[in-house]
């Protein structure tokens, strides 16, 4: 911790800026390629039998391109931006943070062609081959040297609660990658898991599991926790709720990935402890999800007129849902519905369309014109984004609620003799209606974000980056 | 097995007892109020 202020020392916030550009240019990039995946559902002529166009190679692309590209570029961005102010000092180590920001996009880029290639782990949102793994892992070093070099030279005492959870993500998602990625090269584009059978399945559950925690919520908590009482203008409605929060979801989120191996191979025991864990976690995410809302209950009038606090108070709706649903589905008996639905692709979407992307726009619609020190380009746009990502995401969760349902009920449907009532090709052949509302509800979503690019655009357009210094002496200094 | 899994749950229970006692018996309100406020307060607004 280092005391006293720098004359003319302000906060590096230009990478910033670049990161939130870059994280819009990958959003759209992947919600289109997501739109368009969505179409060949319906119409499997889409892909014109080319096979860098096939169903197979463009969904990871999707997935990689909307978590680590829209996802992990926002997340680098606002946790530079936060952990400066947080800390009142400048970002330690500022061109590491440029090699993060540009290694990061070139990674992404590279990573994406060779989906479209066909190189591909076949490990759910861990598909990039080996050569890219050690890049990540290098990137996500720089990153954590940047983050907590920074919270290092903190001229405050308290660490701010959104900073534990970005430094949880830091860690964890270290952990996660480099363990799950142990591999044997054989090629360039070939290798194979260190693990085998059901220790691999374990493993790569664990790590799937724990992105989607450590994050995907975990990250976007951090988010939240600082974006929110700056739009709300109010401190968070309990700091102690907010940091018994952490905790628990710490200590139960990492036993929870097993829920996706149910009925499978693994130890049952395995299964049921993953069932306990993820119910336990119930707790933190429904306390945290409170504590948002009681925030912004005190802003009643701010959120009337402020799209941007709007997109989060919403964003905590569908992570309240999205919650409650999680630890429902991995009640067994419930799983034996929904899994190998599309039940499962209607409840990740309504925490990533719902949750992730809502923060994620609120906060680019408040942290844009801030940076450049301006106002919004256009508030009714902005308004209009917000009813668009409410359709098109209650549409997209309604669709795949239907579709997974059906599926599930169906396929578990018996005769009198005890076989099966309906074929896999019956079942799908009832599909195309869910699917078609699936592809309306992605295109508007996509269309709102589009409306967001050009709003953002028209806002930074012509504008620098401006100077913000860290305050003056306060309390907190030490 | 299953007394495996039931200790390691206790454990991890004692710990959150433990913190929740920690954060309300060892952070008076004055911190509390002053770490909550610290978003609010971290620009230099007159530069």
């Amino acid at each position: 911790m280092v005391s006293g202020t720098v004359e003319g020392e302000r906060y590096f916030d230009r990478v910033v800026t670049a990161l939130v550009m870059f994280s819009v240019i990958w959003a759209v990039l992947g919600m289109t390629v997501g739109v368009y995946i969505a179409a060949e559902l319906i119409w499997p002529t889409l892909d014109f039998g080319l096979p860098w166009l096939s169903f197979g190679r463009l969904r990871p692309l999707h997935t990689n391109a909307v978590i680590f590209g829209f996802g992990v570029s926002a997340l680098m961005g606002t946790a530079f931006y936060s952990v400066q102010r947080t800390s009142h000092v400048p970002l330690y180590a500022p061109r590491l943070a440029w090699f993060c920001c540009y290694a990061w996009q070139f990674t992404l880029l590279l990573g994406g062609l060779s989906l479209l290639a066909g190189w591909n782990t076949s490990k759910e949102y861990a598909e990039l081959e080996w050569p890219f793994d050690i890049a990540i892992t290098v990137i996500w070093v720089c990153f954590a040297i940047v983050f907590f070099g920074t919270i290092a030279r903190r001229r405050i005492k308290p660490i701010y609660v959104s900073n534990w959870f970005y430094g949880g993500m830091i860690i964890v998602i270290a952990m996660i990658h480099i363990v799950n990625s142990l591999a044997i090269p054989v090629t360039i584009s070939k290798s194979y898991s260190l693990f085998a059978g059901a220790q691999d399945a374990i493993v790569q559950w664990w790590y799937g599991h724990n992105a989607v925690g450590f994050l995907l919520t975990g990250g976007f908590l951090g988010m939240m926790y600082y974006f929110l009482p700056k739009q709300a203008d109010r401190p968070i409605w309990s700091y102690r709720l907010s940091i018994v929060a952490f905790w628990a979801f710490t200590y139960s989120y990492i036993w929870a990935g097993p829920h996706h191996l149910h009925y499978s191979s693994i130890p049952d025991w395995v299964q049921s402890l993953a069932v306990a864990m993820s119910l336990i976690l119930l707790a933190p995410s429904w306390a945290t999800m409170i504590n948002g809302i009681m925030t912004v209950s005190g802003a009643s009038q701010k959120l009337r007129t402020d799209p941007a606090l709007k997109f989060i108070v919403l964003s905590l709706a569908f992570y309240g849902l999205a919650t409650f649903e999680g630890p429902m589905l991995a009640i067994k008996s419930v799983n034996v519905i929904s899994h190998y639905t599309d039940w499962t692709i209607g409840h990740v979407h309504s925490g990533a369309l719902g949750w992730n992307a809502l923060i994620t726009f609120g906060t680019f619609y408040f942290l844009v014109p801030r940076l450049v020190g301006t106002v919004l380009y256009s508030v009714r746009l902005a308004n209009i984004h917000f009813w668009m990502a409410l359709a098109g995401t209650m549409l997209y969760i309604l669709a795949m609620w239907g579709a997974g349902v059906s599926q599930g009920l169906l396929w578990l449907s018996l005769d009198e003799i005890g076989e099966l009532s309906f074929s896999f090709k019956d079942i799908m052949a009832s599909m195309p209606p869910y699917y078609a509302l699936r592809f309306v509800a992605g295109l508007v979503f996509l269309l709102g974000a589009v409306l967001m690019t050009y709003n953002l655009y028209m806002t930074i357009r012509g504008r620098r980056t401006i100077h913000v210094r860290p305050p003056a002496v306060t309390s907190h200094q030490v | 097995m299953t007394y495996f899994i039931f200790a390691g749950d206790m454990l991890v229970m004692l710990f959150m007892v433990v913190l929740v006692v920690w954060v309300f018996w060892r952070s008076s309100d004055k911190t509390i109020e002053k770490s909550a406020r610290i978003p609010l307060e971290d620009e230099d607004t007159d530069a």
